[in-house]
């Protein structure tokens, strides 16, 4: 089992796959520990990569400081983690929580990512977001890991997987509660106390990023995902249609496929972001389908944007009955 | 070396010896806490924080009465040595660094309550064919439920504004008491045959 001695603590990590060549490193979210990559990193495998998970500090199997931990912190394990897998391609792949992190890495030390994918992410706290955290606190004060897990289930599943998967959620939760530790969890979210927005900073990222998001995230919502898109220059913002907060649990080998068609794409110099916005495919080995022109990717609903400036106006509710 | 207690018998209980010397543990240890919150507790409550030593006085009183009461307990030999070393482990321990004694010793007591409730867990033990309704079994998830809120207090009080300015002692004395208190419990978990990280 591998360990890195950073200067915040031990850090358990895995690595699996070709030991040359690119390499994807996955940033896990809040709960999360390395093994719950296992679908997703399979599927980056499958595709010739190297993939290096890790559990964050707090996390897992690595260090818990008892009191304080700084995303400062988190972020130079993350720079350490890269420098020791030596200079070769490295994708980074951050799921909510750790998809900040990834943002920031790219921010603060740009040379060290070839591309990068924040999932479910963001890179503001939005009043729905700040409160949402704060019931998620208060759930983890006063109810523990437990209420906390199951709190985050129906956020991050759809009904379709929790029906499907009822027989191993007690399993996974016992999982969760044994792995993490109420004071860990909780310095984990106090670490967004003082967070400061990165929306002004995320024009700096020159890595080619692509934006991944589930089709009925209300954790992080589609427009959180969107300022990512508008803000980094060279990214476009991808959505997994019908999930949740946990694509790449729910749909593991389709956000793997996702991912190593990007990691391929930039490798090969095709990847044109463009704040582009597409929508992946239902399964694996599909194309991914730009979202209609013309209409509003941030509803729910089909909305037309308004016309470009100079063109004709029309009747809102003729557009509507067209579409 | 077992990663839980047990093997549970028939009726899902824990061995009586374990059940015996994991009380013995967490009594001694919660314990103090309760012995160091009753010193510290003047007798008419006027500042916010004295209501939460009151509340964090009343839930160590009760988490003793229920280990007193569901555990199976036995003769064990080995009980008053190791008792003795963990009653002069938890000690008032004079902190250096510290803006005057009594404030020492508050964070002192602070950090002991600190590893104490989010070091130990006793339920991350249960073997899995444990009775839920077996009531060791259910006082155990109670004490490590209790103590993640029991911890808030100390989490209010060792990472407050009052604190920013000693936040390295505050982290020392934090970690001493974290250090102590893990390789107790995993001294007397050792002599159960258990190993617990």
């Amino acid at each position: 089992m591998p360990w890195l001695a950073s200067k915040s603590g031990k850090i358990h990590y895995e690595l699996s796959g070709p030991e040359n060549g690119p390499v994807c490193v996955l940033v896990n979210g809040l709960t999360q520990y390395v093994k719950l990559w296992m679908p997703f990193r399979d599927g980056l495998v499958a595709r010739g990569f190297q993939v290096a998970s890790y559990d964050m500090l707090g996390q897992g199997q690595s260090d818990k400081p008892h009191l304080f931990i700084e995303q400062d912190d988190q972020v130079e394990v993350l720079r350490e983690l890269i420098a020791s897998l030596g200079p070769r391609p490295v994708f980074v792949g951050g799921i909510s929580f750790g998809g900040v992190i990834a943002l920031r890495c790219a921010i603060e030390h740009p040379e060290t990512i070839t591309g990068l994918v924040p999932m479910s992410s963001f890179a503001e706290i939005s009043p729905q977001l700040m409160r949402l955290g704060m019931a998620m606190r208060t759930a983890l004060i006063l109810g523990g890991t437990g209420y906390l897990q199951d709190l985050l289930f129906p956020m991050n599943f759809s009904s379709a997987w929790l029906d499907a998967k009822a027989d191993i959620i007690g399993l996974a939760t016992r999982r969760g509660w044994l792995i993490n530790d109420v004071y860990a969890l909780q310095n984990l979210m106090e670490s967004f106390l003082d967070f400061e927005p990165l929306t002004s900073k995320l024009s700096s990222i020159r890595a080619p990023t692509m934006i991944m998001t589930g089709e009925f995230d209300f954790l992080t919502p589609r427009p959180l995902q969107d300022s990512l898109r508008a803000h980094i220059p060279n990214s476009a913002l991808v959505i997994i249609p019908r999930a949740y907060h946990a694509f790449t649990l729910e749909r593991a080998d389709l956000a793997a496929y996702v991912m190593g068609r990007f990691a391929e794409d930039v490798l090969a110099g095709r990847f044109a972001g463009k704040q582009s916005v597409w929508i992946a495919p239902d399964e694996v080995g599909g194309e991914l389908t730009p979202f209609p022109a013309g209409f509003d990717h941030l509803r729910s609903i089909p909305v037309r944007l308004p016309p470009p400036e100079g063109a004709e106006a029309s009747s809102p509710l003729h557009e509507t009955a067209a579409s | 070396m077992n990663g839980q207690l047990g093997p549970a018998d028939e009726g899902g209980r824990i061995p009586a010896l374990q059940q015996t010397r994991i009380a013995a543990f967490l009594l001694s240890a919660h314990g103090a806490q309760a012995r160091r919150l009753a010193v510290t507790m003047p007798m008419q409550l006027h500042q916010p924080w004295h209501i939460e030593l009151h509340a964090q006085y009343c839930r160590e009183m009760e988490i003793l009465s229920l280990l007193a009461h569901s555990t199976a307990w036995v003769f064990d030999p080995q009980l008053p040595l190791m008792t003795w070393q963990w009653e002069g482990a938890w000690l008032p321990r004079p902190m250096p660094g510290a803006a005057d004694h009594f404030h020492g010793l508050l964070v002192d007591m602070a950090a002991l309550g600190h590893a104490i409730h989010a070091g130990i867990r006793p339920a991350a033990l249960l073997p899995d064919d444990a009775a839920p309704a077996d009531p060791f079994v259910l006082a155990m998830r109670r004490i490590e439920f209790e103590s993640g809120r029991l911890l808030q207090a100390q989490i209010l009080f060792l990472k407050g504004p009052q604190l920013a300015d000693a936040r390295d002692y505050v982290a020392a004395a934090v970690e001493y008491r974290h250090e102590q208190v893990r390789e107790l419990w995993q001294a007397m978990l050792k002599g159960l045959n258990v190993a617990a990280e």
